[in-house]
This record gives C-alpha cells, sequence and structure tokens, in this order.
C-alpha cells in the first residue's frame, strides 16, 4: 500500500517537474533563438545559424525608414515617461499621504488602463484624437503613451512610498520646512529606487507599445513597432530580426537593471 | 500624530494627471460609446445589427473560446512552474524568476516572430521531428488555431504564475506537516489541502488572464489564422478596412463590457485591489 502511493506521488512530482520545465523552455525560446538567427546574415531566415554575418544589422542603419523609426519611438519614450513621471509621481504621494473620501474608487480608476483591451484605448484614442485635432501628430502618441504607463509609475512609487516613515516628513514641515522642500529633500532620496523602476517600466512599455500606437501614429509618425508589426504582417522582411535582436537586448538590460533594483529591502 | 496630506494639497496633487485620464482616458470611452449610438442620434441599430450578424456571432464565439482555452493552457502549464518555484530555495526560485520574468519584458512582435521561425514547416521543430522520425509532411502550428494558443500561452503564463506562486508561499507549511502526521501522503496533502487553499490564487491568474486573452490583438493577427479572428482585430477591420466607425465602436464597447464584467470579479477575487503583478 505505501509503496503503492509512493509510486503514484513520484509520477506526478515527475510529471509536474517535466511540465515545469518544459515551460520554462518555452518561455525562453523566443528570447534564445532570436539572437543567433539575427547573425545568419542571410536572407532567408533559419535557425541554428549556418554563418554569421551581420549584414541584417548593416541593412538596418542603411534604411532611413528603420533607425528613423526607432529614433521616433525614443524621442516618444522619452517623453512620455518624462511627462508621466511629472503626473504620476504627484499623484501617487496625494494618494498614499493623503486620506479622503473615495481614495479606494479613484486609486482603482488610476489603473483602469491596465485593465482595459488595449485595442478599446487604441479606438478611443483615434476617434477623440481626430476631434481634437491632434491625431497624427507626436503629441498624440505621447498622450496615448502616457495614459498607458501612468499606471505602472503610480503602482511602483506608491508602493515606495508605503516602505518609508512619514513621521519624517511630519518633523521636516514641524522645524518649518515647506512642502515642495519636504518632498524634495526628504521624500525624493528615500524612493529614489521605487522613481527608477517607475521610469525604467514606463520607458520599456511605451517603447515597445504597438497597438495603441497603431492606432494613433501616422507615416510621419511611426515608431519602431508599428513598422516591425506592419512588416510582420505584409511581408517579412529579414531585417525584422535584426530588429528584434536589438529589442531583446534592450529588454535584457531592462529586466537586469529592474531585479538589481527590487533586491534592495525597499523595492517591492 | 496625523500625518495624512491636507486636503488642499490632496487635490492640487491629484490635478494634472485627473485632467489628462480625463480628456484622454474618459473622453475617448466617451467617443466609442458616441461613436457606437450614431452621435446625438442615439441610434442603437449598430448593436441590432451585430446581434444579428453572422460574422459578429462568429467571431464572439471563436474569441471566448480561444480565451477559455488558452486559459486552460495556461494554468496547467502556470501551476506546474508555480509548484516547481515554491519548492526551490530562495537562492535557486530568484535564478528560475528570470525565466519567467524575461518573456515578460519581451515585445509581443519578437515572440510573434521567434515562434514564426521556430514553428514554421521548415523551422526547427518540424525539422527535429523530421529528424527523429524521418521524413514527413510538416505539422502545421501556425496560422491557425494551435499558432494563437502557443503565442498566447506565451504571453500569459507570467500572469498565471505570479499570484499562484504568491499563494503557494503564503500557505502555512505546519498545516502539510500536521496532515503527514496523521498519515496523509504527499499526493493526499496535495489535493486536499494545497490545491483547495491555492484556489483563490489559481481564481486571480484564471481571470487575469482570461480578460487578457479575450482582449489579445497581436497573437491572432500574426499566429492565427484566417478563420480564427478575434474582436479586437474585428474592430481593427472595421475601423481601418471598411471605415465603419459605429461598427467598430459596438464591438469595443461590447468588449470592453465582457472583459470589464471579468475585471470586476478579479477586484472581487482579490480583496478590492486590481494591480496586475
Amino acid at each position: 500500500m505505501n509503496e503503492l502511493v509512493d509510486r503514484t506521488t513520484r509520477f506526478w512530482r515527475a510529471t509536474g517537474g517535466f511540465v515545469a520545465w518544459a515551460g520554462y523552455l518555452f518561455l525562453l525560446m523566443p528570447t534564445l533563438i532570436i539572437i543567433p538567427v539575427s547573425l545568419n546574415g542571410s536572407q532567408n531566415l533559419t535557425f541554428p545559424p549556418e554563418r554569421l554575418s551581420l549584414a541584417l544589422f548593416a541593412q538596418f542603419f542603411a534604411d532611413p525608414s528603420w533607425w528613423g523609426a526607432a529614433l521616433q519611438s525614443l524621442k516618444i519614450a522619452v517623453a512620455s515617461t518624462l511627462l508621466t513621471l511629472a503626473l504620476a509621481v504627484p499623484a501617487a504621494y496625494a494618494l498614499v499621504r493623503g486620506d479622503f473620501f473615495g481614495r479606494r474608487a479613484l486609486n482603482l480608476f488610476l489603473m483602469s488602463p491596465i485593465l482595459v483591451p488595449v485595442v478599446v484605448l487604441g479606438l478611443g484614442f483615434y476617434l477623440n484624437f481626430n476631434t481634437f485635432r491632434i491625431g497624427g501628430t507626436d503629441l498624440a502618441l505621447v498622450l496615448a503613451h502616457t495614459i498607458l504607463i501612468a499606471p505602472f509609475v503610480v503602482v511602483s512609487v506608491s508602493a515606495g512610498l508605503r516602505q518609508i516613515d512619514p513621521a519624517l516628513e511630519s518633523v521636516a514641515i514641524i522645524m518649518g520646512a515647506s512642502r515642495a522642500r519636504v518632498f524634495f529633500q526628504v521624500v525624493v532620496p528615500q524612493i529614489k529606487d521605487s522613481l527608477v523602476v517607475g521610469a525604467l517600466l514606463a520607458f520599456l512599455i511605451s517603447f515597445d507599445e504597438v497597438v495603441a500606437s497603431y492606432f494613433v501614429a501616422a507615416p510621419a509618425t511611426t515608431t519602431l513597432p508599428v513598422k516591425m508589426y506592419s512588416a510582420l504582417r505584409w511581408e517579412i522582411s529579414p531585417v525584422i530580426a535584426a530588429v528584434s535582436a536589438m529589442l531583446t537586448v534592450l529588454s535584457l538590460v531592462f529586466s537586469i537593471a529592474l531585479i538589481a533594483l527590487r533586491k534592495s529591502p525597499r523595492g517591492h | 500624530m496625523n500625518h495624512a496630506l491636507e486636503t488642499r494639497f490632496v487635490a492640487l496633487l491629484l490635478a494634472p494627471l485627473m485632467v489628462v485620464m480625463l480628456l484622454f482616458f474618459l473622453l475617448p470611452a466617451g467617443s466609442i460609446i458616441w461613436t457606437s449610438l450614431h452621435g446625438a442620434k442615439l441610434d442603437p441599430s449598430t448593436y441590432l445589427d451585430l446581434l444579428t450578424s453572422a460574422l459578429f456571432h462568429k467571431v464572439l464565439t471563436t474569441t471566448l473560446v480561444i480565451g477559455i482555452q488558452a486559459t486552460l493552457v495556461t494554468l496547467v502549464v502556470g501551476y506546474a512552474i508555480a509548484m516547481h518555484l515554491a519548492r526551490l530555495s530562495p537562492r535557486h526560485r530568484a535564478v528560475m524568476m528570470i525565466f519567467v520574468m524575461l518573456p515578460f519584458w519581451t515585445s509581443i512582435l519578437v515572440k510573434s516572430f521567434a515562434f514564426t521561425i521556430v514553428l514554421g514547416d521548415a523551422g526547427l521543430v518540424n525539422r527535429a521531428i523530421a529528424f527523429v522520425f524521418g521524413n514527413k509532411e510538416p505539422i502545421q502550428m501556425l496560422f491557425n488555431r494551435t499558432g494563437v494558443l502557443l503565442g498566447m500561452l506565451n504571453f500569459l503564463l507570467p500572469f498565471m504564475v505570479l499570484p499562484i506562486l504568491s499563494n503557494l508561499m503564503a500557505q502555512d507549511p505546519a498545516l502539510a506537516r500536521a496532515a503527514q502526521t496523521m498519515g496523509a501522503g504527499p499526493l493526499r496533502i496535495f489535493l486536499r489541502i494545497t490545491l483547495p487553499l491555492s484556489l483563490p490564487g489559481v481564481l486571480s491568474g484564471v481571470l487575469m488572464c482570461l480578460s487578457l486573452a479575450i482582449g489579445s490583438y497581436i497573437t491572432p493577427a500574426l499566429l492565427g489564422g484566417r478563420t480564427d479572428m478575434m474582436l479586437a482585430n474585428l474592430v481593427d477591420f472595421y475601423t481601418r478596412q471598411t471605415l465603419d466607425w459605429p461598427a467598430a465602436s459596438a464591438i469595443a464597447v461590447i468588449l470592453l463590457v465582457i472583459t470589464g464584467t471579468i475585471v470586476a470579479l478579479l477586484t472581487r477575487v482579490r480583496g478590492g485591489q486590481a494591480e496586475v503583478l
């Protein structure tokens, strides 16, 4: 009897372990194959690569429509991240330190852009921005991205604020510091890590955003993901391999930075 | 001592974000509803047309079926991963967590592209199968239901693993030990203690994945077949191809109602919290 139980248990544990490892491999697979494929250099994309070459990267930098889209993404991501920090950090401070009616409802409202399907947001931006006559401009992209990334900044900054002692701020107020001075000299130094985490998240999400941008961008303001999406849909150009490899390295660098920051006890 | 901010400071600090959210989030949502009702005409005909449209019925059914299928596959694999992670030492778990989080930060376009290379007729998987079993007809894994489900599994797994894992880690190990002392085997402990106690985490992951799967746009567009169009793609089709904005808006409203209902359930499961991670 006992032996039977053991055998079934061992069977299920082995099955679970196998499924888990298959899952890890499946999760890692896209990241693992993309860089070798991009170094293949040949026009038909294969894995494993037959020889090494940087030809696809050269092709990327020779085509202004590709690197121009990359620069456009960079520009939009930087602008949206800065705008979002300016809007969301004060809001997070008010949400954590304030004590007012409807705070939970407001918090939920500020989170809601994450919970709405991006295609619905995209259509909303499209209709709304046309009414405001800002459709197809850089401003339209920055505003759309700001709405999408603000919740992430609010969450990470709120988490940082909850970890620090509000008594320090009260002491500074009692000692005669202004609210602004308290914020910049007492609060900001303590939540620096959360601010960096929020900014990194915001930048990466904006840089990778495709669906909302697809609805909002005009040919002149096309971002890299939008160009890549069209290229994947209509003609699989081998340059996509080089773009993918660069995006993968970018995500890799960001994940490492985020993991390093979250290790500190103040992160969440 | 009261550390709370004065109300006027609160209002001042919240105002900028609130103004932007009202103008560029609530107002767009309003534009969709407004457009779906033909503006000031308040004409519900678009909704009535959709109710009788065979295309809409087919797409709605496909969307719900794919959403449920993807969530179930994700649940099985996600639970196995969460169990595996929960048993590891904190050090090892930190390393393995990278495997789960790295794809989370990878662009969905990059992942879709990688899938087209790996799963294609001449892709890695088919060549491996041909190598082991000899040359046969390649298995079709792209531009059909299999492709969509694999793409979604890859995208959804972190959203399933994280809530289940945090639930498993929060369980009191004394319960399992008590059951063991009373003579229960590991399988019985799992079925009677670990699994039932993890149901809130499971429900949380399932609802999150269901909501994300039903709203997906990129995965069905790039990895799905022609017959597997989902609601999000139909919205795009009416917006760009036929320029029928009322129809696009009405479908968006319906999509929003479906995912909104799931999210409302999710916030109840999570006790008023709707944070994604």
